[in-house]
């Protein structure tokens, strides 16, 4: 029984790795740029590393992973800049779906956005967890780092369906793996604990029911306590901004910002 | 002063039959009841005071007994015997539950039971190794219990509710206070030294329904044993066993509390009545790799109680079996609900 469910579980990774490579690559378009370094903020090495491990995941996952940097967004919101820029973008090479991180160096803002089915695949509470996650790298000025470990998550979230958290703990194999151990050793620990016979006998077996009985009872209201306690407000530190939006061409996205 | 019962009929020696709850005689089949057997056909002889041997009335052979057996086989002709002056006086049993599982259902229901065993070596489940099995009356107290507890506690109810941004929470505290009367019937514990007291407690229970006065009959063709503790040594043990049963009774008077701390509790918990008693227990004595297990059998439910060999592997194999596949369900479901495997 143990090792056909095991059998079904790989046939199952197996087919699911097939469907993915046959979709994966399928109907969507490429841009062979994706890192626009305006502001100067990588080294050479670092974009052309970047740019390899962008175009990989892009591939895998069908969806763009793009980097812009910039001095100073003109006096417009980073959300209305980065629309445009990718508003842009789509129209020269037909990029729907990408994952857009914007840093505004000049503002210390910096902004990461989901278009087309990313919009679904990275909603706005997953561009909060990949936030969070990025934000020490933004704060150090490492944005390669920032970069690659939006492009790592992004590619790991997208994985799951829509709606669900992908940092639930339900979803560790750590846990489920110690939530089956637990199961097993207090499944056969009682089993083992019972092996002798089991105590059959309840407070109920002898009672006389006859002549057991409360003879006096009281129940007397002594005194109360009132605390309260605020909801503290969910204050990100450096003021968070998001929500996702639409960009002056029509196209919708889910995104999220921060100051750094 | 031992006693024999004499089948009217033939002569032969008679013993109780647990299928059928009357006298029985092995040779012309002849059953009688209990109450009814003629007085003219209960042989009984009184030995000298202080000779402490006993001699069977069929065959005069001595008979080899322990200080407590007050029922048990002539070694030599094997008729059932009962010492009777052990069973008069101060150490007449009020009442006695018979025997209603005759031996041969008592080594079917062992087989049948040793097959229930998940973690028992396969070659325990057979069954087919019982070296012995002795039905044996086992001397217990039953104590109806009579009592009093005074209680004093702190209850507390809670209300947690929102109110713009601010959970509020309003605690209510009581004092609450409880008088009550306490009764327990016929509370066992087992009065014999040989006897495991852990597994004594866990034949419980006997369906008292059965209970009846003590009749020496019944004890014809079984083991049966004297009390080695007195009603007072034994009643520490009868309330270790109660005070959890008056915890749990407290509690129940003491509802619709968040929590309840007591800060007074008194039990004051006395024998009112006890009974000298025997209880129907088939002993099985069982080889299994060169070691022998013993285990009981409540002679009238059938319950059997005793530590079975475990076998390691199938222990691992349970545990591994019921970790692998909770681990394929959850990993499933993550998969249903998430879509992703890893």
């Amino acid at each position: 029984m143990v090792t056909n469910s095991l059998f079904k579980i790989n046939a199952m990774i197996l087919l699911l790795t097939v469907l993915m490579l046959l979709t994966g690559t399928a109907a969507f378009a490429q841009t062979d740029q994706h890192i626009f370094d305006q502001a100067g903020l990588l080294s050479d090495s670092e974009i052309s590393d970047l740019e390899a491990y962008a175009a990989e995941k892009s591939r895998e996952q069908g969806t763009e992973f793009l980097l812009l940097t910039t001095d100073s967004t003109e006096g417009l919101p980073i959300e209305t800049y980065m629309g445009d820029f990718f508003d842009g973008l789509a129209d020269e090479t037909g990029t729907e779906n990408a994952v857009l991180l914007t840093i505004d160096i000049g503002g210390r803002e910096f902004y990461l956005a989901g278009f087309g089915t990313a919009e679904q695949r990275l909603d706005n509470e997953r561009v909060e967890l990949v936030l969070d996650r990025i934000t020490p790298y933004m704060v150090e000025g490492q944005y390669a780092g920032a970069f690659r470990e939006t492009i790592e998550t992004a590619d790991r979230y997208m994985e799951y369906k829509p709606g669900v958290n992908p940092e639930s703990i339900f979803f560790q194999t750590w846990f489920q793996a110690a939530v089956a151990l637990l199961l097993g050793g207090v499944v056969v620990g009682t089993m083992l604990y019972n092996s002798g016979g089991r105590n059959t006998t309840t407070a109920a077996t002898y009672i006389d029911r006859d002549h057991t009985r409360v003879t006096r009872d009281s129940d007397r209201f002594r005194n109360k306590t009132v605390t309260r306690r605020r909801i503290p407000k969910n204050n990100n530190s450096g003021g968070g901004f998001g929500g996702g939006g639409m960009t002056g061409g029509g196209r919708s996205f889910s995104g999220g910002g921060r100051s750094f | 002063m031992v006693t024999h019962y004499k089948c009217p009929n033939c002569g032969s020696d008679m013993a109780f039959d647990a299928a059928s709850g009357k006298l029985s005689c092995p040779n012309c089949g002849r059953q009688d009841d209990i109450e009814t057997f003629p007085e003219e056909n209960i042989q009984q002889k009184f030995a000298p005071e202080e000779a402490k041997e006993y001699h069977c009335e069929n065959c005069g052979a001595v008979l080899l007994t322990e200080a407590e057996t007050t029922a048990t086989h002539c070694s030599f002709c094997g008729a059932p015997v009962i010492l009777a002056d052990r069973l008069t006086g101060d150490l007449a049993p009020a009442k006695v539950i018979p025997f209603t599982i005759s031996k041969d259902e008592a080594v079917a229901a062992f087989k049948k039971w040793t097959k229930n065993g998940r973690l028992t070596p396969r070659g325990f489940m057979n069954g087919d190794r019982i070296k012995k099995m002795t039905g044996m009356y086992v001397p217990f107290w039953l104590y109806d219990i009579d009592g009093k507890a005074e209680v004093a506690a702190i209850g507390t109810r809670m209300r947690t509710y929102q109110q713009g941004d601010t959970v509020i929470t309003e605690t209510d505290f009581y004092d609450v206070y409880r008088e009550i009367d306490l009764s327990y019937l016929k509370v066992p514990a087992d009065a014999s030294e040989k006897m495991d007291d852990e597994l004594m407690d866990k034949l419980e229970p006997y369906d008292y329904s059965d209970l009846k006065d003590f009749r020496m009959p019944y004890l014809a063709g079984f083991l049966a044993e004297k009390y080695d503790f007195d009603e007072d040594a034994l009643f520490s043990r009868i309330e270790s066993k109660i005070v959890p049963y008056i915890d749990t009774y407290i509690g129940s008077t003491i509802s619709g509390y968040s929590t309840v701390s007591y800060t007074n509790k008194q039990i004051n918990a006395n024998k009112k009545k006890v009974y000298y008693t025997l209880f129907p227990v088939w002993m099985v004595y069982y080889d299994f790799e060169n070691k022998e297990h013993t285990f009981a059998m409540n002679g009238q439910t059938g319950k059997v109680v005793g530590k079975p060999p475990i076998s390691g592997g199938k222990v691992a194999a349970w545990f591994m079996g019921i970790a692998v596949s909770t681990f394929a369900v959850l990993k499933t479901i993550s998969y249903l609900v998430g879509g992703v495997l890893w």
